[in-house]
């Protein structure tokens, strides 16, 4: 089974007490902290709260409301969904274009390695907060440069049509570094045998990428696109820091949605009917994703 | 001698790809680092036309980060920020590497079910389940304590699942011996299980360190007094007042990215390794 064959190990020793023990902490956890809420989150999603707190069984009220007369979560279900399918496969493609860069044994190899983890290790905090600065349309450094090279100077983040674009590169930029180490360690596995055979048959460069290192990457590939997809689905911090949803509403992602109408508007049914189409989401992605890799894989 | 030329070029063309790539990184982060040392009057004064003084401060001044210090209680936010990080890191280590041993090397009734549990959490994202997660924390009571700033991190499916990885590779007959020895199985947990696996123990410390360090949406969410403000809050909340707090900005960010960046700087080679022990090896 799918199951088994992910979690290792032969399986020896029979004493069912012992193994219990040491499994009851961590499951205590697991149940109370993760599969818990995630019940929660289906059933909150089903009630509605009154105004004087009694809360009722509304069955998919919530949800018919949202897709139906709500124009708001309309907006940020759309623009979540423009976010995520382009950073998607541009995050991917950024992060193996450098590992397959930085793949070999040269001396500055690992100081460009160290310098684009950097943003990962420094919090999403601090990275909005560093592009808020740069982007600053009127003193930022971005448009200095703009200037001087004769582009002139841009709206960034006060744009309705800059503003999404603006939090996508920021989250490439925060994110890339952390996924091209993913590549790096599945490149370190591919055996160097195959590239000296190819090499005798005459491929060039590019065509051992193509045909080598791409296809017996599709397993990297396959986890990193998944891993991605629902870590960017989530992306709170820099709406939160840097434009609130705005302008008119472009930056808007579901995340920040729902957690205006949890805390904002202390609308909880809204808000878990919200988090529950965000998992729902990141399920029928994954899914999705998982099949097309696969197809790459048996070919 | 031919071939030699050769490969010196694609060295160099890679080198300079990555030297145009190298400074949008870089440059962002050496000019908040230089801003968040100038006087607070000032940060913005050189960013045009560009030259040497917009990435070189010229009147060097720590007066913005003694005063995070003196006026903001970054101190505190720093000191609450470590006593989470570092109990969820040794909560994990325990609860998770036990899992991880019982899953690895015993059998059970139940065991599909643990597996199950274990793959849906680490599968399902923390922050898709903070509202609900509210909602829970908040019927144990726990809502404003350090409990509810810990204990939800230390739910780690995929921690588990790492040990489980790192355990399975540990030789059945050690432990078979150590039983016949008469060892009860917690001291050889203790004494041989644990003592080989510190390449897992330090992927864990990392990857949870890390984790809680920068989380922002479940501390703003699980905490609301000025006691249990964590690092990213207090940075964070220098923009959000009515009037951002441009210099206090800077300095926070600066002074809250040190913690992580020296920890992987350490364990940087460990953390690889780790990643391409998670069972992505073709």
């Amino acid at each position: 089974m799918f199951l088994c064959s992910i979690f290792r190990g032969e399986v020896v020793f029979r004493d069912k007490r012992a193994a219990w023990l040491f499994i009851a902490p961590a499951l205590a956890f697991l149940l109370l902290f993760k599969i818990g809420p995630i019940c929660v989150s289906f059933v909150e999603s089903f009630m509605m709260t009154s105004y004087s707190g009694a809360k009722s069984f509304v069955g998919f009220e919530n949800y018919i409301y949202l897709f139906k007369h709500d124009p708001v979560f309309w907006n940020s279900f759309k623009t979540t969904l423009i976010y995520s399918v382009v950073l998607n496969p541009l995050i991917v493609f950024i992060a193996l274009v450098l590992a397959l860069l930085l793949n070999g044994s040269q001396k500055f190899v690992k100081f460009f390695r160290t310098l684009f983890f950097l943003p990962t290790a420094i919090s999403f905090v601090v990275v909005a907060v560093i592009w808020g600065v740069v982007m600053d349309p009127y003193y930022g450094l971005a448009n200095s440069f703009l200037k001087m090279i004769g582009v002139g100077a841009q709206p960034f983040m006060n744009s309705t049509s800059q503003a999404l674009l603006c939090i996508i590169f920021i989250s490439i930029w925060r994110s890339s570094g952390y996924w091209m180490m993913y590549f790096l360690a599945g490149l370190q596995n591919i055996p160097e045998s195959l590239y000296e055979a190819a090499t005798i048959d005459g491929a060039n460069n590019f065509q051992k990428t193509m045909k080598i290192t791409i296809p017996l990457l599709s397993r990297t590939m396959s986890f990193v696109l998944v891993a991605n997809t629902a870590f960017n689905f989530l992306t709170f911090a820099p709406v939160y820091i840097l434009t609130q949803g705005g302008p008119n509403g472009s930056t808007n992602l579901l995340m920040y949605e729902s957690y205006k109408s949890a805390f904002v508007n202390l609308d909880m049914g809204r808000a878990t009917a919200i988090s529950s189409i965000l998992l729902l989401m990141i399920f029928v992605f994954t899914i999705f994703e998982l099949r097309i890799t696969k197809a790459n894989f048996e070919y | 001698m031919k071939k030699k030329n050769k490969i010196s070029k694609k060295t160099i063309i890679i080198f300079i790809v990555l030297a145009i790539i190298g400074l949008i990184y870089f440059i962002p982060l050496e000019w908040v680092t230089a801003s968040s040392l100038r006087p607070s009057g000032s940060l913005y004064e050189y960013t045009e036309p560009l030259n040497m003084e917009t990435f070189i401060p010229v009147n060097i001044t720590f007066e913005n980060y003694v005063n995070i210090f003196t006026q903001q209680h970054f101190g505190r936010a720093l000191m609450n920020s470590l006593i989470v990080a570092c109990s969820t890191v040794l909560l994990t280590l325990l609860v998770s590497s036990m899992a991880g041993f019982a899953l690895a090397k015993f059998d059970f009734p139940g065991k599909k079910i643990v597996f199950a549990i274990v793959l849906i959490t680490f599968m399902v994202p923390f922050e898709s389940i903070v509202i609900p997660l509210y909602l829970t924390v908040s019927a144990l009571g726990f809502i404003n304590t350090y409990a509810a700033l810990i204990l939800p991190g230390v739910a780690n499916g995929l921690a588990i699942f790492l040990f489980n990885q790192f355990f399975s590779e540990i030789p059945t007959e050690i432990l078979e011996a150590a039983r016949i020895d008469g060892a009860s199985w917690f001291r050889i947990y203790r004494k041989i299980v644990i003592p080989l696996s510190v390449p897992a123990i330090i992927t864990v410390i990392v990857m949870v360190f890390m984790f809680q360090w920068n989380s922002l949406f479940w501390p703003l969410v699980a905490t609301h007094s000025t006691r249990l403000e964590v690092v990213q809050v207090a940075i964070s909340a220098n923009r959000m007042t009515e009037a951002t707090h441009w210099a206090n900005l800077f300095s926070s960010a600066v002074a809250g990215s040190i913690p992580p960046m020296v920890l992987f700087f350490f364990l940087q080679k460990y953390f690889v390794r780790g990643i391409s022990g998670t069972g992505l090896k073709s």
